[in-house]
């Protein structure tokens, strides 16, 4: 399973990392991305729903901000389209 | 844009994690906040005030104080356009409410230590900004502070009668908005600037960066004054897009209106889209948070004519982006996105 650490990152800059990392992937297969940003969770999961990338939390924020998304390409993954 | 003469390897954007109207605190969080703390009344000594733009207060028969205070983080590099676009967005939620004369500016400014050269082209940004308003400075203060940012308190007069806020839209009403969408993902765009990723942002859009990016700052330096004298006599409610977007704007309208809001179309600025879709903003929903928006005003069926005539005499931008219904809540219908260059 293919990881991806976006902490420290600020946006837009979470957004781009996964989505090059999303393109090295087939379809069905998953990438973990753990972040700290709290809006870059929910940019993070707009763009991959928008896009085919089916988006499960693996891990939820405590105070510190910090989550935990997997996602997995499914058929309908376009996201060389946008 | 700037003309500040300042170091220009420094980045104002770089100081902090959340840019513009980016930084305000979500609306779910303030609404809990208020209850938490019980400031959820109405308070009898203010004509509006808590969960408005701003608060008014009935001087006089005919005399209403308006006052309101907003300062956020970067959202540019440049001080001078900070200082410009900051007193653009302060002064909005006054005009929101249709107040537009004797406007003061108190500023509020924090700066961290390495950054204190950028202070007096912040302050000059807002001075000339507040000239273009009829308004001062007239005071302010300043702090230390990890973050940048600033901003300033405003204070303007209107007619009691003449006053506007998010409460009184109707049904049947027509929606209007005086300023595209779309700051977030062109300032965004501005802020990748490494190798790695630049000709990803670029190729994104067919229309050149630099462009998209002088266009909002364009429309984040543009006061939303011009637009309230020539809505307020017409518009039944009016707010100003900000951090919470369109469509969280429009929440707050249809929730203090007790109507509902539909909205069918969504001017934005030309090659946003993109990367808004690039960035997973949300723009073409209208989630996308706004700096320094445009004035979103309802008008009833019988007044469009006027008030478009009024908005064309006084060159403002507008859309009609929707219409109010007996509905409750926010709705997208099948929006056009119409992208719109300066």
């Amino acid at each position: 399973m293919a990881r991806v650490d976006v902490r420290g990152e600020i946006c837009p800059r979470p957004a781009l990392i996964v989505r090059q990392a999303l393109s090295d992937l087939d379809t069905g297969e998953t990438l973990v991305v753990r972040g700290d940003y709290p809006p870059a969770e929910e940019n993070l999961r707009r763009m991959c729903t928008t896009h085919g990338i089916d988006v499960t939390t693996a891990e939820t924020a405590g105070e510190s901000g910090e989550f935990e998304l997997e996602l997995r390409v499914t058929e309908m993954a376009s996201l060389s389209e946008a | 844009m700037g003309t500040d003469g300042d170091d220009e390897t420094t980045r104002l954007t770089e100081y902090t994690e959340l840019h513009g109207c980016s930084c305000k605190v979500g609306q779910s969080d303030l609404d809990s906040l208020l209850a938490d703390a019980g400031l959820t009344g109405e308070n009898d000594a203010l004509l509006f005030g808590i969960g408005e733009d701003a608060a008014g207060r009935k001087l006089t028969d005919d005399l209403a104080l308006v006052s309101t205070v907003d300062f956020f983080t970067p959202i540019v590099d440049d001080p001078y356009d900070f200082g410009r676009i900051a007193a653009c967005n302060a002064a909005s939620d006054a005009f929101a409410t249709g107040a537009v004369e004797n406007v003061d500016c108190l500023v509020v400014l924090g700066l961290p230590r390495e950054l204190t050269e950028s202070a007096a082209p912040i302050l000059a940004g807002m001075a000339d900004a507040l000239d273009a308003m009829d308004g001062v400075i007239a005071g302010g203060h300043t702090i230390m502070s990890p973050w940048p940012f600033a901003g300033g308190a405003i204070s303007a007069i209107a007619r009691p009668e003449a006053l506007l806020t998010s409460q009184g839209a109707s049904p049947g009403d027509r929606l209007y908005l005086t300023k595209p969408l779309g700051t977030q993902p062109a300032m965004g765009a501005t802020r990748v600037t490494d190798d790695q990723f630049v000709e990803t942002v670029t190729d994104a859009t067919d229309r050149p960066l630099d462009q998209i990016e002088s266009d909002a700052i364009e429309w984040m330096t543009t006061p939303n004054r011009d637009a309230a004298l020539a809505c307020r006599e017409y518009a039944t409610a009016a707010t100003d897009i900000t951090g919470f977007g369109l469509v969280g704007q429009s929440r707050v309208v249809a929730d203090r209106s007790t109507v509902g809001i539909e909205l069918t179309h969504l001017p934005v600025i030309a090659g946003t889209p993109a990367l808004s879709a690039l960035f997973g903003y949300g723009l073409t929903v209208g989630e996308s948070a706004e700096t320094s928006g445009g004035l979103f005003v309802s008008v009833p069926p019988t007044a469009t004519d006027a008030v478009e005539s009024a908005l064309d005499d006084a060159d403002v931008f507008y859309r009609a982006v929707g219409r109010v219904t007996a509905g409750r809540g926010v709705s997208l219908v099948d929006p056009t996105i119409e992208e719109v260059s300066r």
